[in-house]
């Protein structure tokens, strides 16, 4: 039992590993050959030692960072599937906010940095309020999409049994819907992260957006690529939650 | 399957006619200058020199290129990705030089420092020594040189003042979220003052014995070694864009409007007569415009050695090229 | 039968929005630094109209070519990943990484490799558009009952036949989903491109309100940029629509 989890596990992981290294071989092969400078492109060991040997500084940003993005998905999230929610219940709701929800979902997020800085301050609240607005319009798509997935058929068959709408989106849709919520919130997660980071370079006080933007005007290429990296690595870890829960919660397809 | 596939071909000839649309004439030298943030008069020089054909009279195709939040002025020279550059200042080159970056600077700007700290009147705050335990704000793009060396030459450490890194904005400072914020004499200080904040004290690094040039202007040792000939011609063009700007104000300032988004003229006019001042005093008043103060150069660059800032010696001879300058004419440079 | 997603009338939106922005500012007295009156936007909006009108259609094409590179490359992928699964093990998390990795960050790179052109914005764009599309493509081709395959193969079917006619019909609804998402990725990655220095675009005048803190500007830029991101996603509603209409029953 445990051996075949255990083979399992290598072999879902192998496959990336080795893409990984190939990835990292052919990047360091080229800077060597190409002889780009390290300023502008440094190669992926002197990346992996300096971002070994800053990990404490890094550290501290990337703390904030992921809770921003965590919690701005959080909230994002709910309002997504919320807003989903109320459309369903109330009609007429749908035909009134959803093109509104829209147009204003279709303002790429980071126009409203600007606004978030002036209203919420250098905080992290601004971080999140924009990381929300990029994850809400993911999640609600995926979820009305979701929704639809329904068959009539048994949107009937569970009204003839007396359920109303409520029950109905309890038992029924919802559940039909989770797959496509995952995906909704997978993407989301992605957005919020670089929403995140895109603010922290702006207006901010902490984070890796701030780490980059600082090490950018220091020539630190170094600090700039290793925060990139344990940045990307830290998204990649929520990422494999997330299809960890995923398989785990949403074992029917 | 008609529809993808036309709109693919769309799209194709769409791209080849925009790209074929914006290839230069091959008749001068190409050459870009990337700018150390967006239009606005502080690079009115460059602008001026451009809308006059200064750069066109002596031979170059010139692109100007603004800045950005995310981008470096040094890098994108050093790397040969502009040609030219108006960057940091002083201490930028120095650090440049120490990351190993092929960067020289071939002019500076701003003969004096151009920075200043503000705070409230009522905060307590009447000398740099009461920074100690205080909120100090400064921009991490090459000011927050400034302010190390200020601290260090008033007796007090990096970690003694809690710094933070300012946005552009002054309203974290309007809304008193930090005790101390750096203004540039040109700018953010006029907006202070056209804002109707004026219980302030102003705290200016000269008085602390930290005299630094900025806007620096730069290029790449490659450009030097290869095309000495262009970088004269660039020196030349930009100067007496400078010279023109000064002497002709108000042109100067429909010039960066047009080429600026969002800009208002008022002050843009106030930048424009500041960024005067700075250029024209020191050497660039005894000397001439862009003159590199060599004495100033080494101070700075003694002082970051001695407070651990600098880890590196710099030939400050070979990162400071004053060839180019000394052969500016004088109608070019000097007013 | 299956509904599928009606969007309502988007004049709807509009007309909703706009008296909202006309009544409710002044009544409840929004301060202009947070929400300037919509009179105030609108002469502020006519006043750079030429400048406006040129920025919009730079980014419109900056965001649509980006877009078809990163849908085209997307939809390749996605493909390929359902084809082999060794390439889905093996990229796929790879792509998911790059996906995470904020491109904004590393714009020097950019800049030197594909300078200030038109290009490194189409790149940028691609870049953040062809995840959700070579996710969404995967996904929907994953859903495929295979007994229909079986079905399809049982009468005379080829593999190709198969793909055109059963897979990826059933597939796009699920591709349609992440086209919509990455049409507005795209505008985001046209958007931050222009912010590493550029002269033309909605990206640069934010970037220049933002800096001159331009507030009435800025809303006349949302505005603007919400339009544009409108223009697209309706665009592929209206394409949705008429070539998307089944649902897999």
């Amino acid at each position: 039992m445990v051996a075949s989890r255990l083979n399992a596990l290598l072999n879902a992981c192998l496959p990336v590993v080795f893409a990984i290294f190939v990835m990292g071989f052919v990047w360091e092969v080229a800077v060597a050959f190409g002889e780009v400078p390290q300023y502008v492109l440094p190669s992926p060991s002197g990346i992996i030692a300096a971002a070994v040997q800053r990990f404490p500084q890094i550290a501290d940003g990337l703390w904030i960072t992921t809770f921003e993005a965590l919690a701005g998905f959080a909230v994002g999230s709910v309002i997504g599937l919320a807003l989903a929610c109320l459309f369903l219940l109330v009609p007429p709701t749908r035909a009134l906010l959803l093109p509104l929800v829209v147009a204003l979902n279709n303002v790429p997020s980071i126009a409203f940095v600007p606004l978030a800085l002036l209203w919420f301050g250098m905080g992290p609240a601004s971080k999140i309020a924009i990381a929300a607005l990029a994850v809400s319009f993911a999640v609600l798509l995926a979820a009305l999409e979701g929704f639809s997935r329904t068959e009539d058929g048994q949107v009937n068959l569970l009204r003839s049994f007396g359920a109303n709408r409520l029950a109905i989106l309890w038992r029924l849709r919802l559940p039909a819907a989770m797959p496509s919520i995952i995906t909704g919130l997978r993407i989301g997660l992605a957005r919020s992260t670089i929403a995140v980071i895109v603010a922290e370079m702006l207006g901010a006080y902490k984070g890796i957006g701030q780490i980059v933007y600082r090490a950018t005007a220091e020539m630190d290429s170094l600090t700039v690529w290793s925060a990139i990296l344990v940045s990307s690595a830290t998204s990649l870890a929520l990422y494999g939650l997330l299809v960890l829960i995923d398989r785990r919660l949403v074992w029917w397809q | 399957m008609n529809l993808p596939l036309k709109c693919s071909i769309a799209a194709i000839a769409f791209a080849a006619a925009l790209v074929g649309g914006s290839l230069p004439a091959k008749a001068a030298e190409a050459v870009s200058v990337r700018l150390k943030w967006v239009a606005q008069a502080q690079f009115a020089g460059v602008y001026v020199a451009k809308a006059k054909g200064f750069y066109e009279e002596a031979g170059l195709d010139a692109t100007i290129n603004p800045g950005g939040p995310n981008i470096n002025v040094e890098t994108l020279v050093a790397s040969g990705a502009d040609t030219f550059g108006i960057a940091s200042g002083t201490e930028g080159v120095l650090y440049a030089r120490e990351k190993g970056l092929p960067l020289t600077c071939i002019g500076m700007s701003q003969q004096m420092t151009p920075f200043a700290y503000v705070a409230y009147d009522d905060s307590g705050i009447n000398s740099v020594k009461d920074f100690k335990g205080k909120t100090v704000a400064t921009w991490m793009t090459g000011p927050q040189f400034t302010l190390y060396s200020v601290l260090a030459h008033e007796g007090l450490a990096q970690s003694d003042a809690n710094i933070v890194s300012q946005p552009f904005s002054m309203q974290p400072f309007i809304d008193k979220q930090y005790d101390v914020a750096t203004v540039t004499l040109y700018n953010e200080l006029n907006t202070l003052k056209e804002q109707g904040i004026n219980n302030i004290k102003i705290f200016l690094p000269d008085d602390s014995g930290v005299t630094t040039q900025q806007d620096s202007i730069v290029t790449s040792e490659k450009m030097i070694a290869e095309k000495p000939e262009v970088v004269q011609a660039f020196l030349n063009a930009t100067l007496k864009g400078w010279k023109y700007a000064f002497e002709n104000k108000s042109e100067a300032v429909d010039i960066v409007m047009a080429a600026g988004s969002g800009l208002e003229r008022k002050h843009q006019e106030l930048m424009l007569e500041e960024i005067e001042k700075l250029m024209r005093a020191k050497l660039g008043g005894s000397e001439g415009l862009g003159a590199i103060d060599m004495a100033s150069i080494k101070a700075v660059h003694d002082s970051l050695i001695e407070y651990k800032a600098l880890n590196t010696e710099i030939d400050l001879e070979s990162a400071f090229d004053q060839s180019f300058w000394a052969k500016v004419p004088a109608d070019a440079k000097s007013m | 039968m299956k509904r599928h997603l009606p969007l309502a009338h988007p004049a709807t939106a509009l007309v909703m929005a706009t008296c909202a922005w006309l009544v409710l500012v002044p009544l409840l007295g929004v301060p202009p630094r947070y929400l300037p009156s919509l009179g105030r936007v609108v002469a502020d909006a006519i006043s750079v109209w030429p400048e406006l009108l040129n920025s919009f259609l730079r980014t419109l094409s900056e965001a649509v070519l980006g877009f078809l590179a990163g849908a085209a490359l997307g939809i390749a992928f996605g493909v390929a990943f359902a084809r082999s699964r060794v390439l889905e093990r093996s990229v796929l998390p790879l792509f998911i990484a790059l996906q995470s990795v904020p491109v904004i960050a590393f714009g020097a790179v950019v800049v030197i490799w594909f300078g200030n052109s038109l290009l490194s914005k189409v790149m940028i764009a691609l870049y953040l558009s062809f995840f959700p599309v070579a996710v969404s493509t995967l996904r929907g081709l994953q859903a495929i009952d295979e007994k229909r395959v079986a079905l399809f193969l049982s009468f005379g079917a080829n593999r190709m036949q198969v793909f055109w006619r059963l897979a990826l019909p059933t597939a796009l609804p699920s591709i349609f989903t992440g086209l919509k998402l990455a049409v507005s990725l795209s505008l985001i990655g046209a958007i931050v491109g222009e912010w590493f220095g550029d002269t033309v675009g909605l990206g640069v005048m934010l970037l220049q309100a933002l800096y001159f803190e331009q507030v009435e500007r800025i809303w006349v830029l949302i505005v603007v940029c919400g339009l544009l991101g409108t223009l697209l996603y309706g665009l592929l509603a209206f394409i949705e629509r008429k070539y998307v209409w089944w649902r897999p029953a």
